[in-house]
């Protein structure tokens, strides 16, 4: 048996190179052409002889149409990515992340589901593992003591005298008492029966011509009593709040209507930015009729409530209210409204 | 070259060769083949491996074949066997070919003329 020696080998090998031989094919027709040549080396030939012989049937004609065979067949089943890089460097390392792409995909794609599944499970895993401890399974020492009792030392509270009730404001309003002839203090006593004969009560005794027809009512008869007469004492000190007879302006809310009309300016800062509204005027009016202390309780601003002011300052005498008759101080509220037309 | 005229009608057959001689032997190589097949015929069928591999490689890739490596005397020697799949289809197509050449025979030979 004549193996071929490495050096022949070799000599083979260099010619398949040369033909510019696919490497896949290389080793399998390496083998093919050593065995021929053997076989030959055999029959007896020389191994130049020999050589020749294999060759003259695996010439690179034949050697070249094996390969464009082989790789039409490869091509059936050859990727895109293997023809784009075809005859460039693969190992460059572009070829390789190209066709591991799609197992890089599909790897990725699972881990980030797991991941994103993991975590949106793994409270509910913790959960379940590690369940909550129940309250039962929890003791408390508890430690007694003796408690001690603590009387509460109750002082009453001094006792205070109650407070006397405040004193009801009141309005000292008397009935017109009758009395005795000697204690009715006499200023001007009324005219008797007689004078009046043929005359008419009036303003001041006049001499005239006595009038016939004036029918005189008939006298009343007056019961005497024995009562005797209490002091009125002016109260134009105090100030009222509410009085019998209310103050008012001297010829009607009318008359008061038509004095604001005429006096009462529309401030001009106020009707620039539009303000309307009422202003409250608190003032005191006097046991003579004058207004006093006045002030804006409840105003709008804008210069309004200096105006409302300074008109109810101008304003003449009020009819001052009265209480028992008496005229006394009342503080009166008025509302003052400013209007833009 | 005499083989040259055979040539024609070697390409249509040499697949079903191959499988059948496969389906005999088990597992052979490349050059192993051609050589079986030049012994078997006297010389006269030879396989150039320039017809051969190539049918190698086809079947290979269709699934009918499958291949070993192994190393000797230096050198990488790969062997071919079939797979279930291409021992049935080696016994489909060598029987149609047996066929066929029965058929081939009539032709050439009417059988009015095979005493003469």
């Amino acid at each position: 048996m004549k193996r071929l020696p490495e050096i022949r080998l070799a000599d083979l090998s260099r010619y398949l190179e040369s033909c510019g031989l696919v490497s896949a094919l290389y080793p399998e027709l390496l083998d093919h052409l050593a065995c021929e040549v053997e076989e030959r080396l055999w029959a007896g030939l020389s191994f130049e002889e020999a050589l020749r012989t294999a060759i003259s049937e695996a010439d690179p004609e034949t050697l070249r149409l094996l390969g464009i065979e082989h790789k039409h067949l490869l091509a059936m089943e050859q990727s895109l990515d293997d023809i784009v890089f075809e005859g460039r460097n693969q190992q460059y390392g572009a070829y390789v992340l190209r066709r591991e792409y799609k197992r890089t995909v599909q790897r990725a794609t699972l881990l980030g589901v797991t991941l994103f599944l993991l975590i949106f499970l793994l409270p509910n895993l913790y959960a379940r593992l590690v369940p909550d401890p129940d309250e039962r399974e929890f003791g408390f020492e508890v430690t007694f003591e003796d408690v001690v009792l603590i009387k509460p030392t109750v002082t009453p509270p001094p006792a205070t005298p109650a407070p006397p009730p405040p004193a009801v404001k009141t309005v000292r309003s008397l009935p017109p008492v009758v009395l005795p002839d000697n204690q009715v203090p006499v200023d001007s006593p009324p005219p008797t029966l007689d004078e009046l004969e043929g005359a008419q009560p009036g303003e001041a005794t006049v001499d005239g011509l006595a009038n016939v027809d004036i029918v005189v009512p008939p006298a009343e008869r007056v019961v005497r009593s024995s009562e005797t007469v209490l002091e009125v004492k002016p109260e134009a000190e105090k100030v009222h709040l509410y009085v019998e007879q209310q103050p008012t302006y001297r010829g009607g809310s009318e008359a008061m209507a038509a004095f604001l009309r005429k006096h009462l300016r529309y401030p001009h800062q106020a009707a620039r930015v539009g303000v309307q509204g009422k202003v409250y005027v608190e003032f005191t009016v006097g046991a003579d009729g004058t207004i006093e202390k006045a002030r804006a309780v409840k105003g709008i601003g804008f210069g309004c409530d200096e105006e409302a002011l300074r008109v109810v300052q101008m304003m003449p005498n009020w009819v001052p209210g009265k209480q028992a008759g008496q005229p006394v101080r009342v503080r009166f509220t008025l509302p003052i409204a400013f209007q833009l037309e | 070259m005499e083989n040259n005229g055979n040539n024609e009608y070697v390409r249509g057959t040499i697949k079903t060769i191959v499988l059948n001689l496969l389906a005999e032997r088990g597992r052979m190589y490349g050059y192993e083949i051609t050589h079986e097949v030049k012994d078997r015929t006297d010389g006269e069928i030879t396989l150039t491996f320039g017809a051969l591999y190539p049918v190698l490689h086809k079947l290979e890739q269709e699934g009918y074949l499958e291949t070993e490596s192994e190393a000797v005397d230096g050198r990488l020697r790969k062997y071919y066997s079939l797979t279930t799949q291409g021992s049935e289809t080696a016994r489909t197509k060598t029987h149609d070919l047996a066929r066929f050449v029965e058929a081939v025979k009539l032709l050439l030979n009417p059988p009015g003329l095979a005493t003469d």
